[in-house]
């Protein structure tokens, strides 16, 4: 039989723990409560009083500064963020909330999990490098490529609220960040290494593939040398957009195949991650390429940069992503926000198509703009009509300017208020109404209609016909639609794709 | 894409006194071992493992595989024998200059090679195992750990290779699985997050094991 062990955190709440460890990582040995809610963690060595304090401060003042808020609840699923800290015969240990079941694998490996990982943490790399998807993941676990999409929306969502909070995470890397993609679900652990500005130091440098060049190049430098780089607000930001390009495309940003140093690989790693650091995209520069004819034949075709460029992820995050890996790559200022990925990302999704191949391993694919769109990822073509929106808002009464957003139509879109009105944004701020779809699409009889289920201001412009709640409007090429009046209320212009 | 090996080295001592437990013992750890790595995306991705054996003469039990090909029969060990330790440092040493890849313009090289030795005696052959040393630390190898398991086991004599040593006070299946779990860690230990103080450094050891230094 096992013991219950039961203590007072250092606030005074009662808690109790399995005296047997179910996992340990680097830094603790965790355990199970009782009835497994929560865990208990323990550090393995000795911490100092600033730990302690620090680990406070994260369980006290910063939790209660992002959960304890109108809204607070929807941080509950995006981190797995320690409520309370203890101390034990002698260590110091922290309570957090168990990782809810879904990131932990349902099916494991293919074969009939032949690697014996169901069960185990769904950790980030399985799904960000092509060689584990193609030949070891369950097809099943996979999940879309929007589903990938959301994921990293979560990711960036979280990182930004610790950004506002003035937090920086220091050590994002797809060990700290849970992801489920057969769900599009992510949640951000090991929150205890924070960095605060001027308050808390960063005790890590962070974790290989995700440090930014800046800390990789100064690494041979004491620690309080003042051209010493440590993690901050920007050396996440270079992380989070690694952990994007990798969950979208399934290959390292940087890991091209530019030798800096042919007898000494520790040494050419530094370089190629740190001061020579190259975009493998980089649009001038191709030193720096994935030789196809190195990569592995399960690498591909994602290790193919000619058959799916960055590009394939849409206008706004191919933008974001030359902010990060050319501009901002040494220039740390330059990088895109945790807010840009998150607002990109936004975009992105409404800019996504079903695949027509029901075989597409990824599904979904952004739409590229071209009047015969193509499934990049399987070569599938589109046929049919496409109606594609382009988003206007008001700024004034009666004047409509352009959003550079658009949301393309398919069966089952659906239309929501933030798309009627471009004051409102879709993320944690929303109440329970916001959240309802207000109307959606369908093809019907060779023609693409807008159900309206709750727009009272919908109209079809180009013929001043109102279009009552549960009424429908067939959408043709050139048409002018009104979602909404007011502040911030859009006008859609509708262009038709017909291949 | 272009990623770097690993390439891991284990040399076993399958000598006499390695008969019964002892051995049946070491066959589980290195089972477990295996699972333990194949469960780890970042090893499935990168390590390629070797297995020399060695009583009296030294084998390339297993040549350098990616660690998700690796299938391995139990290892066995004749009635008795002598320990050629340094036939197998000579062994591995020819294995390296095959195996390891060099870095050329267009192709990223290995990383260094890991080298763990397991012994339960000392080396029969000592001038071969002494020779052998200085050309051992010519091949560069990342880290060399050596495991002497057992009470008689050297542990000076082991020292002469590296500054690693770590006992075992018995050979049986807790001690050798708790050595063969810190290796897979140490394989593993890469993709950790790194601190700011700079060394790599090896996990500490599991608490069956002592680290000599």
């Amino acid at each position: 039989m096992t013991r219950v062990v039961t203590c007072r955190t250092l606030d005074g709440q009662v808690i109790e723990f399995v005296d047997e460890v179910i996992g340990s990582g680097a830094m603790k040995d965790v355990h199970f409560s009782p009835d497994r809610s929560y865990v208990v963690a323990f550090y393995k060595t000795a911490q100092d009083f600033q730990a302690k304090e620090r680990l406070q401060m994260i369980a006290g003042k910063y939790r209660e500064s992002i959960f304890d808020q109108v809204g607070g609840d929807y941080w509950q699923n995006l981190f797995c963020w320690p409520t309370a800290v203890l101390e034990h015969e002698g260590r110091l240990g922290l309570v957090a909330p168990t990782y809810p079941r879904h990131f932990f694998f349902e099916h494991g490996s293919r074969n009939g999990d032949m690697l014996g990982i169901k069960g185990k943490e769904k950790e980030g790399k399985w799904f960000a490098a092509a060689n584990l998807r193609n030949r070891f993941v369950d097809p099943r676990e996979l999940g879309t490529w929007l589903n990938h999409l959301k994921v990293c929306l979560l990711l960036a969502r979280a990182v930004r609220r610790m950004h506002m909070a003035g937090l920086a995470h220091s050590d994002l890397s797809y060990k700290n960040v849970l992801v489920d993609p057969s769900q599009g679900l992510a949640c951000v652990i090991d929150v205890d290494g924070l960095v605060v500005p001027g308050k808390y130091p960063p005790d890590v440098v962070g974790t290989p593939d995700f440090i930014a060049p800046e800390v990789v190049r100064t690494s041979h430098l004491a620690k309080d040398d003042p051209n010493r780089c440590l993690p901050r607000r920007e050396t996440d930001l270079h992380a989070l957009s690694v952990l994007i390009y990798m969950y979208l495309l399934y290959r390292h940003p940087l890991r091209g195949a530019k030798v800096h140093d042919l007898d000494d690989e520790q040494r050419d790693e530094m370089l190629s991650m740190g001061e020579k650091a190259l975009f493998v995209e980089h649009p001038t520069d191709a030193s720096n390429r994935i030789k196809v004819a190195n990569a592995k034949p399960t690498e591909l075709p994602w290790a193919d940069t000619a058959k799916l460029p960055f590009t394939i992820t849409g206008p706004y995050l191919s933008q974001l992503f030359l902010q990060a890996f050319v501009a901002g790559l040494h220039d740390p200022a330059l990088r895109p926000s945790a807010n840009d990925w998150e607002t990109a990302l936004v975009k992105t999704v409404d800019l996504i198509q079903p695949c027509l191949n029901p075989k597409c391993e990824q599904k979904w694919y952004v739409f590229d703009n071209s009047t015969k769109p193509v499934c990049p990822f399987c070569g599938t073509p589109f046929r049919g009509k496409l109606p594609v929106l382009n988003l206007y808002s008001s700024r004034k009464e009666g004047q409509y300017r352009p959003d550079n957003h658009r949301l393309m139509v398919w069966t089952g879109q659906s239309l929501f208020l933030w798309h009627a009105n471009n004051l409102i944004a879709p993320n944690e701020k929303l109440n329970e109404a916001q959240k309802k779809r207000v109307g959606y699409f369908v093809f019907h009889q060779n023609a693409w209609w807008l159900v309206n289920e709750n727009l009272p201001d919908l109209m079809d412009v180009s013929t001043k016909t109102p279009i009552p709640i549960g009424g429908q409007l067939e959408l043709k090429d050139g048409q002018q639609i009104l979602l909404a009046k007011g502040d911030g209320g859009r006008l859609v212009v509708v262009q038709m794709v017909d291949a | 894409m272009s990623a770097r090996r690993l390439p891991v080295y284990i040399l076993l001592d399958t000598s006499g006194s390695m008969r019964g437990e002892p051995i049946h013992s070491v066959n589980v750890g290195i089972q477990a071992m295996l699972s333990a790595l194949r469960q780890d995306p970042y090893a499935l991705e990168s390590v390629h493992l070797s297995i020399i054996t060695f009583d009296v003469e030294a084998r390339e039990y297993l040549p350098l595989t990616p660690l998700d090909a690796v299938k391995l029969d139990e290892i066995q060990v004749p009635q008795a024998g002598a320990t050629f330790l340094g036939a197998a440092l000579e062994l591995l040493i020819a294995c390296v200059d095959r195996d390891l890849r060099k870095s050329t313009p267009d192709a990223k090289g290995d990383w260094r090679p890991l080298l763990f030795v397991m012994t339960d005696g000392s080396p029969s052959d000592l001038h071969a195992y002494r020779q052998a040393i200085p050309e051992i630390n010519k091949r560069g190898f990342g880290a060399i750990v050596a495991c002497a398991a057992g009470p008689k086991a050297k542990q000076e004599v082991l020292r002469e290779l590296t500054d690693r040593v770590v006992t075992l006070d018995t050979m049986d299946s807790a001690a050798f699985s708790g050595f063969f779990k810190w290796v897979s860690a140490s394989v593993a230990v890469g993709s950790t997050s790194a601190g700011v103080s700079g060394s790599v450094s090896l996990p500490p050891p599991p608490p069956e094991v002592q680290l000599v230094l």
